[in-house]
């Protein structure tokens, strides 16, 4: 079970520093690269924005390369592979290193240049992107060349420490974060090779046609709930506990929704194409599967609940917290979108509307962004050796990044629907879309406010994380709290140990 | 066994079971689909579907311009509310009120298609059957160069780098693309499409996924 700051004796608080500095290279590298890509990847998310409602904006002939149709995909792979799965890596080198219970001995120096490669894949993906290289295949638009970059970087950091993990002796028994953990490291490299192989290479010589499409709906949803659930809920297992001092309330409840959430989530996805050329029964399935997926996201609400219960007000004083409750209240959210988006009752007026943007941005920013967000809030200092600099700017960055993403899928599911509504429409079968373009206009003013609202949120994220990382914290022993009132109270549960 | 061992192992079934039953055995089957014949006597016509196929050298334009990001390819059959079969010119009946709803699409009309670009989003409308709502390739050029040249509402984009400015020579260009006077070059100048903006053309041109299917042609007929 999840060990808590409070039980803690010196020889094992001075054991984790020992851990901390292990990795602290390429956790720290990955962070700062990370939030690079989230600033720009929230600057094009809002030109794109702009573009729906004002098409005219910068359309310039020089810039002809800046259409919605390259900004959107480009927007979305930086927003992914720049930021959250880069964010997710470096996070997931600290909680195995910590779960492990051993510092690591080598391999941080090769991580720190896989890091280096997965930036440079990133980057020349993006590109890829605006210069003409696109596959247009739905978060797999990165030219062909791209991917093995990635999935190299991405192994040689999860042997690494997948090795590490496996071979030190803490690691017997069932620890949630670590499974949690593991899966993520275990299911991307599958999931990223099987479809690149099928979609880049093998369609060329046999072609997959309406099927391709699917394979890559299936990439999104399994990406979504393989990748980007597990390692997210980990660091939820992980933190919660940790800072309320509480045990996990059930461990079973736990286990079953583990194993609920791996088990199905490999039967998603296809439902993007419900009513399409798809066999019937491969939507079907994926409809009906993200109905049950309701079940591992209640219990996983749940248990976070019953955790954090009588200790909301640490929800006050503590960033991580914070940042990881809105996190894992967003899964709840996230997974009734994604029920509701995979049947006909409810999702035929929906598919393929500003709605399912609004379920991938739920996804991706209000559920594991605010988590890792919440864990980088928790490391950095234990890695950089100083504090938080300012608890307003973590405040404006929490107020800001929950306000803009609220809005933000507000906007989109309700937009989304008034689009797909006007589309079928009896009443307007002799004008295609005309409708469904004006009606859904307000709401991309409003999505574009949101991203303005997130850019100015991670802006000062930025530039907070580049001082930290450059050692230019607060030189002090108490942590970087919300509410001073309550730091007294509260101080031995969250404080620093280093 | 180890407890590890037996995470990964239960990890490798729980994924691998749908990775096999939902992508790599329907992957190898999508490949035994074949074109059907029509029976002479049973339909009234000869030959197979789905006929000629896509202008695949303009899909690859089609891809690399990201147009999938706002155009679909796929008729959705007509229940839950769905409309998309009686949208007026969205089938092969181009006539002012057709007779028959489109039919809606099926793995076969995208046989050869390495990957079909069903779509990630409509904004704008369904391009599945839009090789028989669009014949004029003059005003499609015109269409990409300056959408709302065609309509003042529309939010697509202009896809003016696909298109040549040049200076006119002798009676000018037969291609020219013939604008309304904001979005016109400057005296003396005209503008052509590239061979990109050709191809494209082209490929949206032979977008046509409404053949009648093999054994229903009569039973439509009788009707
Ligand atoms: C921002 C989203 C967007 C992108 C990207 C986009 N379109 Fe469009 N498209 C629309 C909208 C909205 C309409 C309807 C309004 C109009 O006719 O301009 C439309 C209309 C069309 C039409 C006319 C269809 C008809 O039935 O009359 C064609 C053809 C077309 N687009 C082709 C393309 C091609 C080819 C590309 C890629 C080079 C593309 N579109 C990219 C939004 C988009």
């Amino acid at each position: 079970m999840e060990t808590t700051d409070t039980t803690d004796t010196d020889g094992e608080s001075l054991r984790r520093v020992e851990i901390d500095r292990s990795v602290k290279g390429p956790v720290l590298f990955l962070f700062a690269n990370s939030a690079m890509w989230l600033l720009a990847s929230t600057v094009m998310g809002l030109f794109a924005s702009v573009k729906l409602f004002a098409p005219n904006f910068l359309d310039y002939d020089c810039l002809w390369f800046l259409n919605y149709a390259r900004l959107q995909p480009a927007h979305m792979n930086a927003l992914i592979y720049g930021w959250a799965m880069q964010v997710g890596l470096g996070v997931a080198i600290w909680l195995l290193a910590r779960r492990s219970g051993r510092p690591l001995s080598s391999g941080a120096g090769m991580m720190v240049t896989a890091g280096v490669f997965w930036n440079i894949g990133v980057t020349l993906g993006i590109i890829g992107i605006f210069g003409g290289g696109s596959t247009s295949l739905q978060w797999l638009e990165f030219p062909a060349f791209v991917w093995p970059v990635l999935v190299m970087a991405f192994l040689i950091i999860a042997i690494r420490m997948v090795q590490h993990y496996m071979s030190s002796s803490a690691s017997n028994g069932f620890t949630l974060t670590s499974h949690y953990v593991l899966a993520a490291l275990f299911c991307f490299p599958w999931i990223y090779i099987t479809v690149n192989l099928l979609l880049n290479h093998y369609a060329l010589q046999a072609p997959l046609g309406a099927f391709g499409a699917g394979i890559n709906a299936w990439y999104v949803n399994t990406l979504i709930l393989l990748f980007f659930a597990p390692l997210g809920l980990g660091a939820c297992y992980y933190f919660i506990p940790k800072i309320t001092g509480q045990p996990v309330y059930s461990y079973q409840l736990a286990q079953l929704g583990f194993w609920c959430l791996i088990g199905l989530a490999g039967w998603t996805g296809m439902q993007k194409y419900m009513g399409g050329p798809l066999p019937a029964w491969m939507p079907a399935i994926g409809g009906m599967v993200s109905l049950l997926l309701l079940v591992p996201a209640g219990v996983v609400a749940l248990n976070h609940h019953l955790t954090t219960y009588g200790k909301h007000a640490l929800i006050e004083s503590s960033p991580t917290l914070r940042f990881v409750f809105v996190g894992s209240f967003s899964f709840l959210v996230m997974s009734a979108l994604g029920a509701l988006l995979g049947t006909f009752w409810t999702g035929a007026s929906m598919q393929f509307t500003y709605a399912e943007y609004g379920f991938h941005l739920i996804a991706i920013y209000g559920f594991f962004s605010m988590t890792m967000f919440g864990a980088v809030y928790y490391i950095v200092p234990r890695l950089a050796g100083c504090e938080w600099l300012s608890a307003r700017l973590i405040r404006n960055h929490f107020w800001f990044s929950v306000y803009g993403i609220a809005a933000l899928v507000v906007c989109m599911v309700i937009g989304g629907m008034a689009q797909g509504q006007s589309v079928n429409n009896p009443e307007n079968w002799n004008q295609s879309m005309v409708g469904s373009v004006k009606n859904a206009s307000g709401y991309l003013i409003g999505r574009a406010l949101a991203w303005a609202f997130i850019l100015f949120s991670n802006f000062w994220f930025f530039i907070h994380l580049v001082f930290m990382v450059l050692g230019l914290g607060r030189r002090s022993v108490s942590p970087t709290l919300l509410h001073h009132a309550h730091a007294d109270h509260h101080a031995p549960s969250s404080t620093a140990t280093v | 066994m180890t407890s590890s061992k037996k995470f990964i192992y239960g990890l490798g079934i729980c994924f691998g079971l749908p990775w096999l039953i939902m992508i790599i055995i329907p992957a190898l089957k999508a490949q035994k689909l074949m074109p059907l014949p029509y029976d002479k006597d049973r339909d009234g016509v000869e030959g197979i579907y789905p006929g000629a196929g896509i202008y695949r050298q303009g899909q690859l334009v089609y891809a690399r311009e990201g147009c999938s990001q706002c155009h679909t390819q796929m008729i959705r059959p007509s229940f839950a509310g769905m409309m998309d079969a009686t949208k007026k010119g969205w089938s092969s009946d181009q006539s002012e009120i057709p007779s028959e709803p489109a039919r809606s699409s099926n793995m076969r009309d995208y046989l050869g298609e390495p990957i079909a670009f069903l779509g990630v989003q409509r904004t704008g409308p369904d391009l599945a059957n839009a090789g028989y709502r669009l014949k004029d390739k003059a005003a499609m050029h015109v269409h990409l160069y300056a959408p709302r040249a065609v309509s003042e509402w529309s939010i697509m984009p202009g896809f003016r780098h696909l298109y040549v400015t040049q200076v006119i020579q002798g009676n000018g260009s037969p291609d020219a693309l013939d604008l309304p006077k904001e979005y016109a070059p400057k005296k003396g100048f005209e503008i052509v499409p590239s061979l990109e903006a050709n191809e494209l053309v082209n490929y949206i041109s032979s977008l046509k996924k409404d053949a009648p299917l093999p054994g229903q042609v009569v039973a439509e007929a009788k009707k």
